[in-house]
């Protein structure tokens, strides 16, 4: 019945999205500390897959199950920590994204023009590291809230 | 100095925000298990259906209503029926017109399991 691997009520690929986010996330760390060792192009190579990958995961998975179980409730539930969560998490992540994906554009190829391009790398791509962070703790506590019941109730 | 301390500040209101969202919690509700036999009824409260197993007569109507405080859903094992989610306080229902036995499960949360026995 598409059950979980980590114990809880999720569905399969609610634990596997999940595990696969935090590895994500634990990866951009690693990418970071490659940058400062000066391994500039692991360090690329790094944080562009883990964009990329994460792209993929909103795209196909996240989006279709936030259109299913959250958009219609919305703005009518928000008050609901279910709803609520869900929604700051995907409003979040879609910032997230679109600026990891700014970033890998300007720094990794021409496309953008001149003026569209980063300056303060450093800054921005720190500024972006901390915003994923921030959205895969929220992506956690939305996970926890749909999936564990025990935590909840008294 | 004062860059730590805006990184922490960062990183530390919205995780704070995040927590007390996580923390508005909502009460549980106790389950009735007494369905009749014409029009029976299934309750769904702390992620579990009440009664797992329902027996009823041919031509039955089940109607499920959500008591818990988050979001489920009421799918056929065998694709006879499905529920759209079903917020708190909402209901599904389906008619019985052949015997048999109708295992279901909700698809958000596929160990919460029940059986409709059609006699």
């Amino acid at each position: 019945m598409n059950e979980g691997i980590l114990g809880t009520e999720a569905p399969r690929y609610a634990d596997l999205v999940l595990l696969l986010e935090i590895g994500m996330g634990l990866a951009l760390l690693i990418g970071s500390v490659l940058a400062r060792r000066k391994r500039f192009r692991l360090h690329a190579w790094c944080q562009s897959a883990v964009v990329l990958l994460n792209f993929g995961v909103i795209v196909l998975l996240m989006v279709p199950s936030f259109q299913v179980h959250v958009s219609p409730r919305i703005p009518v539930r928000l008050g609901k920590a279910y709803y609520a969560l869900a929604t700051v998490h995907a409003a979040l992540g879609s910032v997230a994204e679109i600026a990891g994906l700014y970033i890998l554009l300007a720094a990794a190829t021409n496309i953008l023009p001149q003026q569209f391009r980063l300056t303060k790398y450093k800054l921005w791509m720190r500024r972006v590291l901390v915003l994923w962070w921030l959205v895969l703790m929220l992506g956690c506590a939305t996970y926890a809230r749909w999936y564990i019941p025990d935590w909840f109730r008294r | 100095m004062k860059r730590t301390s805006t990184w922490v500040a960062s990183l530390a209101l919205p995780v704070m925000v995040a927590m007390l969202l996580v923390l508005a919690g909502s009460p549980s509700v106790t389950a009735n298990d007494q369905p009749s036999a014409a029009a029976a009824e299934v309750k769904i409260d702390n992620f579990s259906f009440g009664p797992q197993t329902l027996t009823v007569a041919v031509g039955a109507t089940v109607t499920w209503t959500n008591r818990d405080d988050i979001p489920h859903t009421v799918v056929s094992t065998d694709g006879v029926f499905k529920s759209k989610v079903r917020d708190t306080d909402e209901k599904f229902s389906y008619t019985f017109d052949k015997a048999g036995t109708y295992p279901y499960f909700c698809s958000i949360h596929p160990k919460m399991t029940g059986t409709v026995v059609v006699q």
